[in-house]
């Protein structure tokens, strides 16, 4: 089975590469056999890499360690389910990994289009297959083919990095993973619309749906980052500004601003030129990540290895598609002008176009502060660098202009708004805000970021509330219909807008969240068994954690375990236990801190053993080496990006639920332009 | 284009908002990446280096590590990579990365600022073990 998996990943290259010209020169030469042909290499190619993986995954689940990717990421002792996630675990099989969703999303893309869009399939599948093709060459030709052998045949593996032994961390990366390689089709269809200089908004109704699933990805994808960061690595924080980190971050900004700037393309016959150069943008975007992550360019605690051959091979590519995308947005600029012209600065695309500047500003300052090292290393040979305090201080006000348009945007009037317009939606929730920021002013609460962040979020939920209510009044009135029926029939009339507008709420709940962090408190102290330490809540409860003692059971996989447990009371009334470990693996040279966290809907306790007097003593269970540091923290609102989240996959399955009769003036606009479509040969 | 007068003047806005916002960020936040040997001419050099923010990349060395007590800090030294002979005391009051310890190998990152007594004190202390994520075919073997 692994053998026939090396041998696909050897096939997969030539037919890629083949189907993709087929496909380019039969749109050229209007040649449907030779684009059917191209067609036909998506699915072989998606067979294939299906086969690849299944070798690999056959390869882990039989300790097969002679080859080196298997013998560095897994080991006999190891749980089958991250035997099978060892598929992307590692740099050389989460590019595999890479290649088949790419591989299946284009497979999904080519058989739904097929039919009814055949004057863009012929690019489209010479695109897709031109980037599967590249990844399947850096798998070949970077030095990372997962089917490399070793001389010889280890007894054992080195096993899988305990830390990355959590549920949070085997669903991050592939979600990340559906997000980045799922935008490649917006590219496509958009490369497709250059080529044929079909340039109305139909590649962008073709695509809304993929764009928005892209976008879903990403979002979840770097949630889940978060939840793992929170729970494993911990200090009890979430998002440290990392290369890495930043470099998921990018392309989910600038797809975001593209998600939104499409909208005034379809409402308003505006911004082509800018939608084209977004999506270009977002698409490289999705490249570099995969790029810093692989490179080992910039120093990161998630890069896999220094590798100079593979920053190479994507830094030509990279170089390649700017060039392409550049040379044909300017070949067909001519074909993009404007169909109107800003009428308002107080208007809705007005309102969008900052969006999209803030999310393009935002994006511009994160990638600066990023290749910062790089660039002041490249212009003066001194490298400087710039952390987290950067990051937040760019950031918090960016994003805090970008909240409060969250509510500005969905409610003020296309063109232009009159004060009437203004004065009807954004006295009420000016007054909310306010009040928010006044009442928790008089409650002691004088951090003046997470003040304004939470007055912004009273405002954008206020707004959305309303809408929500006059909505399904309205609707309740003409309809007769009862207020629950009411509400689920105004949602199912019009997804995209009320899905939108519930993401917006996750969004709100997110950012309330990173504000709340700003109430955060932490307490460390050296116990023995039976004493205490306190600590006060913002909110202004205290907890008592008494340490109990430790004890060292052994785990599966794990050579030893000191847990220490602390029973926990909150103002003085017992509300349980908490455990924090210190473990060491069989196969890990060093120990691995596992954290406990009491979660409540408002605030987290989270209890840090932060050192051992006597580690060695401690895991013999030695009764007088029970002596312990621990950090106790009370996390405020950190619950809420998790819940956000769960809100913002909600809406998001909404506006994406495929409808068949949709109100959006979108569809009309672009079924208005369509062209009769001229097939293409056969 | 009267219309988009006030639009424009916007867009100047935000672009300048942003432009302000990475200036000051980095000149307030900006930390020199060196190793401990261009540390040690830097501050001989120009002695106000003592007061800016360094991020060093070096090496623990093996043995030297003072754990905290009650009172007083973490206490290592930190050598250059290339010159094992150039190191200094690095001073840290809060927890050390599970990797850390000063009897294998290990690679540090510190930051902070070191002080005119030849103490580096750290605000922040990463470590590195060259193994961490892949081995060479060797180490495998051993």
């Amino acid at each position: 089975m692994t053998i026939l998996g090396e041998f696909a990943l050897w096939i997969a290259l030539p037919v890629g590469l083949w189907g993709a010209i087929l496909g380019f020169v039969g749109g050229r030469k209007q040649r449907g056999d030779l684009v059917l042909s191209a067609e036909r290499s998506v699915y072989a190619v998606f067979f294939l890499l299906i086969l690849a993986s299944a070798g690999i995954i056959t390869a882990f689940v039989t300790d097969r360690f002679e080859y080196w990717y298997v013998a560095n990421y897994s080991n006999r002792a190891l749980d089958m389910f991250y035997k099978v996630s060892g598929l992307w675990a590692g740099q050389r099989g989460s590019l595999v990994f890479w290649a088949l969703l790419l591989s299946m999303f284009s497979c999904i893309a080519v058989f739904t289009n097929r039919n009814k869009n055949r004057e863009f399939m012929p690019y489209v599948v010479g695109v897709l297959l031109s980037v599967s093709s590249f990844f399947l060459m850096v798998l070949l030709f970077g030095d990372v083919n997962p089917f490399e052998r070793l001389a010889f045949t280890p007894a054992d593996g080195r096993g899988l990095n305990p830390q990355l032994q959590n549920y949070w961390m085997t669903i991050h990366p592939p979600t990340l993973y559906l997000g980045f390689t799922s935008f490649t089709v917006p590219f496509a269809f958009a490369i497709a619309a250059l080529l044929t200089g079909k340039l109305d908004t139909r590649w962008i109704a073709i695509t809304r749906g993929w764009i928005l699933l892209s976008w879903f990805f990403l979002a979840n994808g770097i949630i889940f980052g978060m939840r793992w960061a929170y729970q494993e690595l911990g200090w009890g924080g979430f998002w440290f500004w990392d290369p890495v980190e930043n470099a998921s971050l990018l392309p989910w900004l600038t797809a975001t601003a593209f998600l939104h700037s499409i909208q005034i393309q379809e409402n308003r016959g505006m911004l082509k030129v800018w939608n084209m150069s977004l999506v270009s943008l977002t698409f490289l975007l999705t490249i570099f990540a995969t790029f810093l992550t692989r490179s080992g360019l910039i120093e990161s605690v998630h890069t896999f290895a220094e590798n100079t051959k593979i920053a190479m091979i994507f830094l030509t590519f990279l170089g390649v598609v700017t060039g392409i995308c550049v040379l044909l947005i300017a070949w067909r600029y001519p074909l993009m002008k404007s169909e109107n012209q800003i009428q308002s600065f107080l208007s809705r695309e007005s309102a969008f176009l900052f969006n999209n500047l803030i999310f393009l500003g935002a994006a511009f300052a994160i990638m600066w502060g990023t290749l910062f090292p790089l660039i002041t290393e490249g212009l003066t040979g001194q490298a400087i660098t710039v952390g987290p305090p950067f990051f937040n201080r760019v950031n918090l006000p960016i994003g805090i202009a970008l909240l409060a348009l969250t509510g500005i945007g969905p409610v003020i009037a296309w063109r232009k708004a009159s004060r009437r317009n203004l004065a009807k939606n954004f006295i009420w929730p000016v007054v909310v805000g306010t009040a928010v920021v006044a009442g928790l002013y008089l409650q002691g609460a004088r951090q003046t970021m997470a003040l304004i962040t939470f007055g912004v979020a009273a405002f954008v939920v206020t707004i959305i509330t309303v809408e929500f209510v006059k909505g399904t009044r309205a609707r309740a009135h003409i309809e007769g219909e009862g207020i629950p029926i009411a509400f689920v029939h105004l949602v199912m009339r019009n997804r995209r807008r009320w899905g939108g507008y519930i993401v917006h709420l996750g969004v709100v709940m997110i950012f309330t969240a990173f504000a709340g962090a700003a109430f955060d408190r932490e307490v460390t102290q050296t116990l023995d068994p039976g004493e205490s330490v306190s600590i006060q809540s913002a909110f202004g409860h205290e907890y008592t954690l008494t340490y109990q003692g430790l004890s060292s059971p052994r785990g599966q996989n794990m050579l030893r375990q000191a847990v220490a447990l602390m029973t926990v009371e909150r103002n003085g009334v017992p509300v349980g236990s908490l455990t924090a470990e210190k473990r060491l693996y069989v196969t890990w040279e060093a120990p691995v801190t596992e954290v406990g966290i009491r979660s409540t809907p408002f605030e987290d306790l989270y209890l840090i053993l932060a050192s051992l007097e006597d580690l060695g003593g401690a895991f013999e269970n030695d009764a007088s080496s029970q002596r312990a540091t621990f950090e106790v923290q009370v996390n405020i609102l950190v619950g809420w990006i998790w819940y956000g989240g769960f809100i913002l996959t909600i809406g998001s399955l909404i506006a994406m639920w495929p409808s068949k009769a949709s109100l959006t003036p979108a569809p009309r606009r672009a079924a208005e332009e369509r062209v009769p479509a001229e097939p293409v040969g056969v | 284009m009267k219309k988009n007068h006030r639009f424009f003047v916007g867009l100047a806005g935000v672009a300048t908002v942003v432009t302000y916002l990475i200036w000051t960020g980095v000149s307030q936040t900006m930390l020199y990446y060196l190793t401990p040997n261009e540390l040690l001419a830097r501050v001989k050099d120009d002695p106000t280096f003592h007061q800016v923010g360094v991020k060093v990349s070096g090496r623990i060395v093996p043995g030297s590590w003072e754990e905290a007590t009650e009172h007083t800090p973490h206490r290592f030294y930190v050598a250059d990579l290339e010159d094992e002979a150039t190191s200094f005391a690095v001073e840290y009051d809060d927890m050390l990365p599970d990797t850390f310890n000063d009897h294998e190998n290990v690679d540090a990152v510190v930051e902070g600022r070191f002080r005119e007594d030849g103490v580096f004190e750290a605000t922040l202390v990463l470590t590195k073990c060259g193994s961490r994520y892949e081995a060479t075919p060797e180490e495998l073997a051993g």
